[in-house]
């Protein structure tokens, strides 16, 4: 099954996202700010990571531009999930080559359509 | 031992009484200032006690409501079998649980829901409200509508907000004028939220001012919420006595383009305010009012700078090319730099051929410092 990396500093919209991912089939794992995501990136292999923008330690624009700026870890889906909804920050977490955009508050379906599509599209991409 | 104490007191007494008037005065000053700090000691303990113990309950409790809510709603079957979320029916016993018949343990449900709902919506965020409605929590937010403590009154608004749990008119708009300004900001945030139909009701009775930084919240509320009824502002313009309102309005109507306005805004630059005569006019030049052109030229003399500047500024954003002259004559002629510096910037502003000949014109002609506002104000990366 698909490993998911949720980052993600508020605890219950951690556990929410968490449990709708692990009913649904995913392996999920946890992390509460930047710096917990960095040692889990670096320890495991994941398919999608699913981030806040604003955390302690390292904001989520910094965990797209380093999973995109290392060779090994460049295939990995991202998903941005965040309360900010300006144009300059959506545009440059795709610019850094985050793959999704979705903003507080989020509809759990839509959630699991977009990261079934961002898995699909990335296995065509591997094919 | 009492008995020890109390000869002691009576002993410490006895030699007080004795002592000349000043040290008496003294010794009252230093006991005083003891028992006031032993009692400052003992509330600072007993807060920290109290806030230790809510801490603790509050650890206890949230993974047990964490977890009932992620049954009940996150991971609902039902949810995804496609029954309407009116007709989904939580399990009893969950609902009716012992717990829950404490009230600190359902202002932590409150709060949890609260939390959920500003992070889902959809079919999620719609069971969350039930799933609030069927723990009949509502209840316990109108309780603290009812609080004579402000703070209950603005937890109460803001949660009934945010399950989108409609307060009659009765209790909310009498708080929409509280003197009290954050109660007086929550509800009026709430009625504009709340109130689909008449959002600008509290308008109307609105007496207390409308703070500045209310008003940035109020700005981004209008127009972040979806299906609000936007109602012409026009009606406050001509009648609202009270300025912040009129001033507020004015914003609102440059915001929505509301064409309509353009007769009530020109009425209110004979107002004696000012300010809020300079907003007026401010408001004019931001709806590209060209009917207003005359009536500026008019009162232009008559005003006070902030005005002056704001017809210029007004003038730039028509753009008509019927005023050129008159900029030029301000830029050429004015002592003031800010009223020259305006009066470029609307020259500029106008880009037609007519302007960029006056432009070439007066770098001809100009003095140094005006050829240098002119070069100036021609940069794009400025903002006008």
């Amino acid at each position: 099954m698909p490993n998911i990396l949720i980052v993600e500093d508020d605890e219950i919209m951690l556990k929410a996202i968490k449990n709708i991912l692990s009913k649904d089939g995913y392996t999920v794992t946890t992390a509460k700010d930047g710096k917990e995501a960095f040692e889990k990136l670096d320890k495991e292999e994941y398919d999608i990571v699913i981030t806040d923008l604003m955390m302690p330690y390292a904001s989520g624009l910094e965990i797209v531009s380093k999973i995109r700026g290392d060779v090994l870890k460049k295939h990995i889906g991202i998903i941005i999930i965040s309360s900010v909804g300006s144009e300059e920050t959506i545009t440059e977490a795709f610019n850094l080559g985050a793959d999704d955009y979705l903003k507080k508050p989020i509809m759990a379906v839509e959630l699991l359509i977009r990261i079934r599509k961002l898995l699909a599209n990335r296995k065509t991409i591997k094919v | 031992m009492f008995s020890n104490i109390a000869n002691l007191l009576i002993e410490a007494y006895e030699q007080y009484v004795y002592l000349p008037l000043f040290i008496q005065i003294a010794l009252a000053f230093i006991i005083f200032a003891i028992l006031a700090t032993v009692f400052a000691y003992f509330i600072i303990v007993f807060k920290r006690y109290q806030g230790y113990v809510t801490e603790k309950r509050k650890n206890f409790i949230t993974p047990k409501i964490e977890e009932i809510i992620t049954d009940q709603v996150l991971l609902n079957e039902k949810l995804n079998e496609g029954i309407p979320v009116d007709e989904i029916e939580f399990d009893l016993k969950a609902l009716n649980h012992k717990m829950f018949k404490k009230e600190w343990v359902r202002q932590a449900l409150i709060d949890i829901i609260i939390q959920y709902r500003k992070n889902f919506r959809g079919d999620l965020g719609d069971l969350l409200r039930k799933f609030y409605l069927d723990m009949n929590l509502s209840k316990e937010s109108f309780e603290k509508l009812k609080s004579m403590k402000w703070e209950k009154k603005i937890k109460a608004v803001s949660e009934l907000t945010s399950m989108d749990i409609q307060i009659s008119d009765v209790t909310i708009l009498p708080l929409t004028n509280s003197t009290n300004p954050s109660l007086r900001s929550a509800a009026r945030n709430a009625y504009i939220q709340l109130s689909k139909n008449e959002p600008f009701k509290f308008f109307d009775i609105a007496t207390e001012p409308i703070l500045p930084w209310d008003q940035l919240e109020l700005y981004r509320i209008i127009t972040t919420t979806k299906d609000i009824a936007i109602p012409n502002f026009s009606r406050w313009i001509s009648y609202s006595s009270n300025k912040s309102v009129v001033a507020f309005c004015l914003k609102l109507i440059a915001h929505y383009d509301q064409q309509a306005a353009i007769p009530s805004v020109i009425d209110l630059t004979s107002t004696k305010d000012h300010f809020l005569r300079a907003a007026a006019i401010n408001c004019l030049g931001k709806l590209s009012a060209e009917i207003a052109e005359d009536k500026f030229l008019r009162i232009y003399n008559t005003q006070p700078v902030n005005c002056q500047l704001e017809i210029l500024k007004a003038l730039g954003r028509i753009g008509s090319g019927k005023n050129l002259e008159f900029l030029k004559q301000e830029f050429m002629f004015s002592s003031n730099f800010d009223i020259r510096m305006s009066a470029a910037k609307s020259i500029i502003k106008h880009n037609s051929p007519a302007s960029r000949i006056l432009i070439d014109e007066l770098m001809a002609v100009s003095s140094e410092e005006n050829k240098l506002i002119l070069k100036h104000c021609q940069n794009p990366l400025i903002k006008y």
